[in-house]
């Protein structure tokens, strides 16, 4: 038998002995009703006292001892002190686990601000308090734009495209570099992540001066390695067998002059920062500039298409465009044989424009077309040292586009050709009614 | 229950469009904030194109003072604040005010920055002017935040500091005559620099200014050519400490 039931035969007996007792010493007295009643009162009584301390003991279980009681009372108590037990032990367990959690978030090398739908914020732990310089109390619901002022961070918060962090400078102390990560979640929430990239820009600065300077001092030297050469190939008595050699060094040289130059470019473009704004650029003219430099080459294909379907202007950095677009160019003439075709085209839609340029060439493998733009990126060793590229044309391209809000799309069939289409998007555009106007 | 829930529903709109103006001041603070340090990095690393761009992008900062006094008289118009409100909307378009000097003085340091960066830089690369630059964009840096914050603590914080930023646009101020009287040739450079430290010392001003009106915005209390122990002492005493913030 179960104690609980064993407890409640007991008080079921306890209470029928008592009506039995009374009802007893009633009748014994005379008054049979009198007696069971008054047992009944004494009864109930008990019960009451019972009561009383079970009462007392709930409001006061916090440091009070359970009452130590038998029967049904005990039973209860009993039922309550494990309920209580329990409740406590999955507390404990969940108190437990918000620490762990809120210690690791604690020491995340990161800064980290939970901010609700109305960008205001909710949470942060310690790193972000120390890198945006955030208060514990009192910063908890005021909207982060309001203390992270950085216009870059206010304007990429309000654009609302989180794809790539935000790098902007701290606003006191020393010169650093905060870089800013929008991730939404949940119901229009937005986990904001800091990370100190300070060392990293600087690391970035220092490795862009290297190698611009480099680049500059190789110049010199180089510039009088060709010039002997020049005079050397020109020699009327040199030895025969030297002239190989000779035109070999200066092939060489002149290609060594191709990546410094490229490698300066590239660091002129690295060094500034987004074009804004620009002259217009008269892309028709352009695009027939470069074809005809395409049928001056040695050997070329024979047939370079022209497909110009809008006259509108792009408006960039001239000498910039040109250096991108000619490099597209000068790839497609370089890798299409002489009876293959180029197709150069450039037209506007409702995303923007886009100009693109295709060829009949080789192709390129799908697996290198994601690092085609990678500084001296070699599709196969081979291949481009015997064509004479510095390795950096597309790495300019790239960063061309980027600073006027550009990108490169490469589409690539192994051996049938490839297209590399510039998007450029509807603010570059200078309408033609406004370039008529402009050139008028 | 009808006019109850009305006023409400007023009352919320009027808090969606304090709240929206107030962002405004802000990012036109933190535009300000950034045209000055900028201005300053350009005089000190002797960058005339950083400069440059600093002076051109300063009708940016006047667009942005326009368009921020035009919604405040809407404001004013159409909700005729009261109280806290209308203290909130005056320190706005106070605020604004100086926010905009502070971008003029900007533009004054980033032009003389493109001139002085085709000049020969002196001996110590202008640390005085770097380390004064510093403290003056931490005191423009601190205003604002006490601004968003409304905290009268740190605003008077920011209102002392300006004692510390005229003691050393003196000392600037007392270096350059002694070099100017040493080398007469560098009397033109000297004298560019001289606007410098003035702007920056100006800037100072419209900070204090700024946090002044932070005090006035939160306490009600018009603080301006008050000394500042009074200031403190008046702002502590119980009298004052049972007004709720506004």
């Amino acid at each position: 038998m179960q104690p609980a039931t064993q407890a409640w035969l007991f008080a079921a007996g306890r209470l029928l002995a008592t009506v039995v007792f009374g009802a007893g010493a009633g009748w014994l007295f005379g008054n049979l009703w009198l007696g069971l009643a008054c047992a009944l009162a004494l009864h109930l009584t008990w019960m009451l006292v019972y009561l009383f301390r079970l009462e007392w003991w709930l409001r006061h279980r916090n440091y009070a001892d359970p009452p130590d009681v038998g029967g049904v009372w005990g039973e209860i108590i009993a039922q309550v002190v494990r309920l209580h037990r329990r409740k406590r032990f999955h507390k404990q367990r969940f108190v437990q686990l918000m620490r762990q959690l809120q210690r690791s978030t604690a020491a995340l090398p990161d800064g980290v601000v939970i901010l609700n739908a109305q960008r205001e914020i909710v949470w942060f732990n310690r790193m972000a308090a120390r890198l945006l310089n955030l208060r514990r109390t009192g910063d908890l619901g005021m909207r982060i734009e309001h203390l992270v002022r950085a216009p870059e961070f206010v304007r990429y918060l309000a654009a609302g495209d989180f794809a790539n962090p935000v790098v902007v400078r701290t606003a006191t102390g020393e010169d650093g570099f905060l870089s800013l990560q929008v991730a939404p979640y949940g119901d229009g929430q937005l986990l904001l992540l800091v990370r100190d990239v300070s060392r990293q820009i600087r690391l970035e600065a220092v490795r862009r001066d290297f190698v611009a300077n480099a680049s500059h001092e190789l110049r010199s030297p180089l510039t009088v390695i060709s010039g002997y050469l020049e005079t050397l190939a020109a020699d009327p008595v040199l030895d025969a067998e030297l002239q190989g050699p000779i035109a070999e060094m200066r092939r060489q040289a002149e290609r060594m002059t191709a990546i410094i130059r490229d490698l300066i470019e590239l660091s002129r473009l690295e060094e500034t920062d987004e074009v804004v704004g620009g002259e217009p650029v008269d892309v028709a003219a352009l695009a027939s500039l470069l074809r005809k430099d395409v049928l001056a080459r040695p050997v070329h294909p024979r047939d370079v298409r022209l497909r110009i379907e809008s006259a509108a202007q792009l408006l960039g950095d001239e000498p910039e465009i040109h250096s991108a677009f000619s490099n597209l160019v000068d790839n497609a003439a370089k890798y299409t044989p002489a009876e293959g075709s180029i197709e150069i085209r450039w037209w506007t839609d409702a995303d923007g424009a886009h100009f693109a340029v295709t060829d009949t060439g080789m192709g390129v493998p799908a697996e290198h077309i994601p690092r085609l733009t990678e500084r001296f990126y070699r599709v196969d060793a081979g291949r481009s040292r015997a064509t004479g590229g510095s390795g950096l044309g597309l790495a300019i391209v790239k960063h061309v586009l980027q600073r006027h809000g550009a990108t490169l799309e490469v589409e690539s069939t192994l051996g049938s050709g490839s297209t590399f289409t510039c998007h450029f998007p509807p603010e570059r555009i200078l309408p033609v009614a406004r370039a008529a106007a402009a050139t008028a | 229950m009808e006019t109850a829930d009305l006023s409400h529903h007023i009352s919320r709109r009027f808090n969606e469009d304090l709240e929206r103006v107030r962002s405004k001041v802000l990012g036109m603070g933190g535009f300000v904030e950034q045209q000055l340090r900028k201005a300053i990095t350009a005089l000190v690393e002797g960058d005339s194109s950083l400069g440059e761009s600093v002076a051109l992008d300063d009708h940016q900062v006047n667009n942005m003072e326009v368009m921020i006094d035009e919604e405040c008289s809407k404001i004013l118009a159409t909700r005729a604040p009261a109280a806290g409100d209308l203290r909130v909307i005056v320190a706005i378009i106070k605020t604004i005010t100086d926010l905009e000097r502070i971008g003029d003085e900007g533009e004054k340091i980033g032009y003389i920055a493109s001139r002085l960066a085709t000049m020969e830089r002196p001996a110590d690369k202008y640390r005085e002017i770097k380390h004064l630059g510093r403290v003056v964009s931490e005191m423009v840096h601190d205003a604002l935040d006490a601004f968003a914050r409304m905290d009268v603590e740190s605003a008077l914080r920011v209102a002392r500091q300006d004692r510390l930023v005229d003691e050393e646009y003196e000392a600037i101020q007392r270096q350059s005559i002694t070099f100017m009287m040493e080398d007469p040739r560098t009397i033109r450079r000297a004298l560019d620099v001289m606007w410098v430290v003035r702007a920056l010392e100006r800037i100072g001003d419209h900070a204090k200014n700024i946090s002044e009106y932070v005090i006035y915005m939160v306490h009600g209390k018009d603080i301006r050519h008050t000394s500042l122990d009074d200031v403190e002492r008046e702002l502590r005493s119980p009298a004052n400490g049972a007004q709720p913030p506004a």
